[in-house]
């Protein structure tokens, strides 16, 4: 009776049988797309990263044991393995180089990759720790088929440096326990789970502790797995290997969770030599941004960001980004932006591929043109072409407006805003009391000489020059606003001066003037 | 070939008698071909009525570069804003350290929706951006404060301003371009003069206007006082309550120096 229960099942294909998937069958009759998925495992990660050579090993300690993460091949091949005590390892090979274990970095680099990825699909998505999911739906005809796809990627990987194994399948978690038992094939749609069968139990990522168990009840492939009655199996072992057997399977695929959403428009070449040189990337900029404008244009759409990733053939994703005040869409404005921003790209051994996107896109409809006879630019044209020098500044200097504000205190009585946003001073404003043109950054401290303490001054000095006043309006006190200031912050006194060369400046006393005591001068603006 | 037609020779006054009205006459048609863009009549930023009969175009002519040498710093910036504001447009001031005000520069009708500052700590970033608002038609004018431009930066700079049509304005600092030739189409420079108020009223300000040198004009000198209540220049008549006439602008500044 006992080996009934768990020897192999006639029942077992029965319950297989509705695990099938049937993508090419969409509800109408009509075929659907099914995705396709290649995995990448990368199983030598950590020693590529730090391009190690030789006898090296990567450590790191569990709780008080020091155990090894990694090896390099020609370790592997002298007989350690991951997961030896380090002790052991020293043992076998004295002249062992060690590096200690660096998860962030490791993880960095992967996503680093998973970047790179992106010359091959818009799509790629994380598998950590180490491997790369890659939506292929609808581009292996691209590359001549999904063997040849998979070949070319493997070869791409290995070109900068990178071992991969790649499997392709209908769903993700089966091509990525194909990868990662190192089993390099294609699954046609609907095969995933005879696919899967042959498969260990730890391709699949189940937790240890499952493993274990099931590898005492003689279950030891996932095919064995398949087999079982799903109800003692959920009731035994929790619904998340049940989960993640229908995952794999294809019953109930998870979802990718692709690095970044892929872009609405995109202009991409890819080179068969590399590009090295200034011109050829200017040159393949002049082909991809009429293309790009003219998708835009068809959709009615501006963008204010624009991309351009540099695919390196070392794995390096290289960025040039440029950012407009409005929409834009015109081909020649965005390449004159774009030509301060290629100096920072790094070709190094050249670049494979350059893919130019746009994002942040909002309408924009046709502007009107000047009719001929009317002479001069109309005011659309005059506000595009003032956007689009303010855009070419903003690019290499600072650029702002400055707005007003409700505050008597010279310093917060404008504040900046973007230069694309609308200044709109309110009615009275600038309200009372003349204010200078030039208000100095940081005022300078003068010392004066006033008839009383609390008078105008009669004469000004800074440094070794001084200043007859031969007028003076004022005092105009400005007091701190309390309920923004530190208390204590002394209100300010302010005097309009004209010295005898005719200068008119706009000085201040800091404080009460304290008989005995020296008073601050500042010097904070000129007038007219 | 550009046609001379509009001019014949036939209408000069005078063919060989009259040589400083010929060489006028032929000054002015070189001025007409030298500017690239035909601009018409009267596109240029009246100052006041006196300085303006003196200006050929009737005012600080629009799409050209006038340097402004700040002999004293406010009343340069005061002259420059009340240029950007009768400008009437965007304008840009670019500056290593902008320090313009806008609630002081407001009483010259430059409101600061229309300002736009640009910070540009390099010298060759803050003639990029100078040379790049002049070309641009959106703008109705620049300034430009920096130091040390040469002949050639501002001959660029004067073409831009041609091509885009807007006002150029470099605001350097009095001493340092004394005998330096100059492209651009005028050369000023701005002094502040003591006021005529109490000794608790400065007054309106008053500042001397000198034109050191000009395409077309005659170096001369005016001073002025800026009426802020009625957004005006007026040539000043040191302090007596007559309006200016026309008797004291048309005597050369020497002759009413002897005079007072």
């Amino acid at each position: 009776m006992r080996r009934r229960a768990c020897g192999p099942p006639r029942l077992g294909q029965d319950s297989l049988l509705p695990a099938t998937p049937e993508p090419d069958a969409g509800p109408a009759g009509e075929p659907a797309i099914s995705r396709r998925i290649a995995a990448l495992h990368l199983p030598w990660l950590p020693v590529e990263r730090l391009c190690l050579t030789g006898f090296a090993a990567i450590w790191t300690t569990e709780g008080s044991r020091r155990a090894l993460v990694a090896v390099s091949p020609a370790a592997a091949a002298a007989g350690l393995h991951p997961g030896q005590a380090l002790a052991d390892a020293q043992a076998i090979l004295p002249e062992l180089a060690l590096h200690p274990h660096v998860p962030e970095a490791d993880a960095a680099w992967l996503r680093r990759l998973a970047h790179w990825a992106r010359c091959i699909t818009p799509l790629p998505a994380l598998d950590p720790p180490d491997g790369l999911l890659l939506d292929i739906t609808g581009i292996a005809h691209l590359h001549g088929g999904e063997e040849a796809l998979r070949r070319a990627l493997v070869a791409r990987f290995a070109r900068a440096g990178v071992t991969v194994q790649a499997a392709i399948a209908g769903t993700a978690d089966c091509a990525a326990g194909l990868a990662r038992a190192g089993v390099g094939i294609v699954v046609p749609p609907g095969e995933a789970a005879i696919a899967v069968a042959p498969l260990p139990l730890q391709a699949l990522r189940l937790p240890p502790a499952s493993i274990a168990a099931l590898h005492r009840l003689g279950l030891r492939r996932v095919g064995d797995l398949l087999r079982q009655p799903r109800g003692p199996l959920a009731k035994r072992f929790g619904l998340a290997l049940l989960a993640t057997l229908d995952a794999a399977t294809g019953l109930r695929p998870r979802p990718l969770r692709p690095l970044r959403p892929p872009p609405d428009f995109l202009a991409a070449r890819d080179f068969l030599e590399p590009v090295v040189t200034r011109e050829a990337i200017d040159a393949t900029l002049v082909v991809l941004l009429p293309e790009l404008c003219r998708q835009l244009q068809e959709a009615g759409q501006g963008a204010r960001r624009f991309l351009l990733h540099a695919f390196r053939v070392d794995g390096v994703v290289q960025l040039a980004v440029i950012g407009t005040g409005l929409p834009a869409r015109d081909p020649r404005h965005i390449a004159r932006l774009f030509r301060e921003k290629l100096e920072g790209l790094e070709p190094g051994f050249g670049f494979e591929r350059l893919a130019l996107e746009a994002r942040a896109c909002a309408p924009l409809t046709a502007a009107q043109a000047a009719l001929p006879g009317e002479g001069g630019a109309s005011a659309d044209t005059r506000r595009q072409s003032l956007a689009e020098l303010l855009d070419r500044l903003t690019q290499r200097v600072e650029v702002w407006r400055l707005a007003p504000r409700a505050s008597h205190w010279p310093e917060r009585a404008i504040f900046r805003v973007g230069p694309f946003e609308s200044v709109l001073p309110p009615p009275g404003w600038p309200g009372s009391g003349p204010r200078p043109v030039r208000l100095l950054r940081r005022p300078v401290r003068l010392s004066a000489v006033a008839l009383l303490p609390d008078a105008p001054p009669s004469l000004l000095r800074l440094g070794r020059a001084s200043w007859r006043v031969l007028r003076a309006e004022g005092p105009e006190r400005i007091a701190p606003e309390w309920w923004r200031d530190r208390p204590g912050r002394p209100f300010r006194d302010y005097y309009r001066v004209q010295l005898v060369t005719g200068a008119r400046l706009w000085v201040c006393r800091s404080g009460i003037a304290v008989p005995g005591e020296e008073t601050q001068w500042w010097l904070h603006g000129r007038f007219e | 070939m550009i046609s001379l037609s509009d001019s014949p020779p036939a209408s000069l006054p005078g063919h060989a008698l009259d040589r400083p009205a010929v060489l006028a006459a032929l000054r002015a048609r070189i001025a007409r071909l030298d500017r690239s863009g035909a601009r018409p009549e009267g596109d240029s930023l009246p100052l006041c009525d006196a300085i303006d009969q003196r200006l050929p175009g009737g005012g600080l002519a629009r799409a050209a570069v006038h340097e402004v040498l700040a002999a004293d710093p406010g009343a340069a910036a005061g002259f420059c804003g009340l240029l950007l504001a009768r400008a009437r447009g965007t304008v840009l001031w670019i500056a290593a350290e902008p320090d313009a005000w806008p609630p002081g520069l407001a009483r010259f009708g430059l409101s600061p929706a229309d300002l736009v500052l640009v910070q540009a700590p390099r010298r060759q970033d803050a003639l990029w951006a100078m040379e790049e608002s002049l070309r641009c038609p959106g703008i109705a004018g620049a300034l430009l404060a920096a130091d040390g431009l040469d002949l050639t930066t501002a001959r660029r700079l004067q073409l831009a301003a041609e091509a885009g049509g807007a006002i150029g304005l470099l605001l350097r600092p009095d001493g340092e371009a004394e005998a330096g030739a100059t492209a651009a189409l005028t050369r000023w420079r701005v002094g502040a003069l003591a006021g005529t108020g109490g000794a608790h009223d400065l007054g309106d300000p008053r500042w001397s206007l000198e034109l050191l040198r000009g395409r077309g004009v005659r170096p001369q000198r005016w001073d002025v006082v800026w009426r802020p209540a009625a957004e005006r220049l007026d040539l000043d008549d040191a302090g007596s309550e007559v309006e200016p006439e026309t008797e004291v602008e048309a005597m050369p500044v020497q002759a009413r120096r002897r005079a007072r």
